[in-house]
């Protein structure tokens, strides 16, 4: 059934411009970094040995405010769907269990941005090879710092499709959305325990891997939650 | 009997306000039930808790004489439902939303070329829905409501919005759904107008609470003509009739009786003659479905 579910909500965006936008993120990240290494690559190769170093910390350092900011859009834009002509009455009415329907959003948004950060880690790897960065190519890291925002960022995700699912005022979500941005672009400043710090991989221990293992488990509290929340409550 | 639908003492508070009170539904199979209220009854509401939608305050909902609370999801396998507005996906096509419901209630892909053909969309199909007049996208949601061939059909106000032309029609595809597929159709409306051509059963719905529930012939009878009598002294013309066995309401200025028979009618106004009154005028007053209905909701309201 869940598969059946997650079809149909694939279904629901066509059109809709949600898969552009999973390109689009992507894309403008590296695209940052075509601009700053066309306008200054000689600067920034004089400053350091670790060439490639230096250019995944450039793209990684916009990374996790670009995967929030996908998160808050693709979360409101999923919910607009169904809200338009509140929709959600007629999913509800058919034989189907609240909690997949549940399931069946937070994974389709999940599918959507991990594609992302799929494109993320070709685009990085295919631009930097072009760049002359040096013949020791650091695989791990570059996976690392594509793969792992991914599931640094679960628990910003499942805060945002709780709220723009149970919601009936898309205002409270918004508001949230943009908090979470500001604190993803703020993230240096924030303590390690904020789950919007999390994305950028940054913790005291300087152990990346910590984010993305908390990211799960602090992902999957926050979807246990909201899911039960949805279930026990009236349809909008 | 095997009731389709029942509801027990089916209660839904919001704050302190009681949107449906203690209210008891009883539809048998292959009824279509009219389920009638004024604006704000709590039609909606109960359609809603009917849906599993809402979570009864208190009372219960049995479907297929199954408790829905415990087996929400076979029951609904087997209910078509259409509440308030229609929804759709504007950016989708007619045969795309039916596709999202389809593969939801997995039923063979050539039931949704049926029921466009049903609903007379079938040109329609590849257009998006945004484009659809409202007639259209109501068609539509009705469509999606019998993909999966419900045995029941729970329709809140789908003339809403129609013209009488769409009306008509939408009437004439309800009628013939007990009739051809035996299904049992529960149709909300706050005009009984519109639902007494077709209703078999109808409940009556004010302020949450349930005011009347019968056949449709039951309220044609107390909707049956009466005969009123201007009289000079109404009280002992009606202590009169009592005497003579015939009984009699007091209005203003003039005693109503119920019957209508000519012979009847003749005797009465003859005996009353012999007792010394004056009888001013006889009349005879209709009244319309729709006004016991508004008298019923009336009542209820100034209470
Ligand atoms: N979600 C809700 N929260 C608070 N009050 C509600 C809610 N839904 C309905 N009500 C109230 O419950 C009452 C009944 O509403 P309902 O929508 O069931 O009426 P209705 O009979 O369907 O009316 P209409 O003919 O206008 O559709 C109204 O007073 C309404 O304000
Ligand atoms: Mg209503």
């Amino acid at each position: 059934m869940i598969l059946r579910l997650l079809a149909v909500d694939f279904l629901k965006i066509r059109r809709k411009g949600l898969w552009l936008l999973t390109f689009i993120g992507p894309i403008g990240v590296v695209a940052l970094q075509m601009v700053n290494y066309g306008v200054r690559k000689d600067y920034l190769f004089s400053l350091t040995d670790d060439h490639w170093q230096q250019y995944i910390g450039n793209v990684s350092a916009f990374t996790p405010l670009a995967i929030i900011l996908g998160i808050v859009i693709l979360t409101s834009f999923m919910a607009s769907i169904e809200d338009e002509t509140n929709a959600w009455k007629q999913l509800i009415a058919l034989p189907v269990s609240k909690r997949e329907v549940y399931l069946s959003k937070f994974t389709m948004i999940s599918c959507l941005l991990f594609v992302s950060s799929i494109i993320l880690l070709l685009m990085t790897y295919f631009y930097g090879l072009t760049l002359g960065l040096g013949e020791d190519i650091p695989y791990l890291q570059i996976i690392q710092y594509s793969l792992l925002p991914f599931f640094a960022s679960l628990p910003v995700l499942g805060l945002q499709l709780w709220l723009a699912t149970v919601c009936t005022n898309q205002a409270i979500p918004t508001t949230v959305g943009v908090i979470s941005v500001i604190f993803a672009y703020s993230a240096m400043y924030l303590p390690d325990w904020v789950i919007w710090k999390w994305p950028s991989l940054d913790n005291q221990w300087d152990q990346p891997y910590l984010n993305g293992l908390m990211g799960i488990a602090m992902g999957l509290a926050i979807y246990l939650i909201g899911m039960t929340d949805f279930k026990r409550r009236d349809v909008k | 009997m095997e009731y389709i639908v029942e509801t027990n003492q089916l209660t839904k508070q919001f704050g302190k306000e009681k949107a449906v009170d203690g209210v008891e539904i009883r539809i048998p199979k292959g009824e279509i039930y009219g389920f009638l209220g004024p604006n704000g009854a709590g039609k909606t509401t109960t359609i809603r808790m009917l849906l599993g939608l809402m979570r009864p305050s208190s009372g219960s909902v049995h479907l297929f004489g199954k408790d829905l609370k415990n087996n929400r999801i076979a029951i609904l396998k087997r209910v078509g439902s259409l509440v308030e507005n229609p929804s759709y996906y504007p950016h989708l096509t007619a045969y795309e939303n039916l596709e999202a419901i389809r593969k939801i209630v997995d039923v063979p892909r050539a039931r949704m070329k049926e029921v466009l053909k049903l609903v007379r969309l079938q040109d329609a199909a590849n257009k998006k829905v945004k484009g659809f007049s409202l007639g259209m996208k109501q068609r539509l949601g009705i469509a999606a409501a019998l993909l999966h061939q419900p045995e029941l059909l729970i329709l809140d106000e789908p003339t809403n919005g129609l013209d009488p032309s769409g009306i008509i029609e939408m009437r004439k595809l309800i009628k013939q759904l007990p009739e051809k597929y035996g299904i049992t159709v529960v149709i909300s409306s706050h005009l009984l107008s519109e639902v007494d051509q077709m209703a078999t059963t109808v409940g009556v719905i004010s302020k949450g609470k349930m005011i009347f529930q019968d056949s449709i012939e039951a309220m044609r009878r107390i909707a049956q003509a009466s005969i009123h009598l201007r009289v000079n002294d109404p009280k002992a013309v009606h202590q009169a009739l009592l005497v003579y066995g015939q009984k009699a309401d007091i209005k203003e200025n003039s005693v109503a009786i119920q019957t209508t028979a000519d012979e009847e009618v003749a005797s009465i106004v003859q005996y009353l003659v012999e007792q010394g009154f004056a009888i001013y005028r006889v009349e005879e007053e209709k009244r319309s479905l729709e006004n016991i209905f508004l008298e019923m909701t009336k009542e209820e309201q100034i209470r």
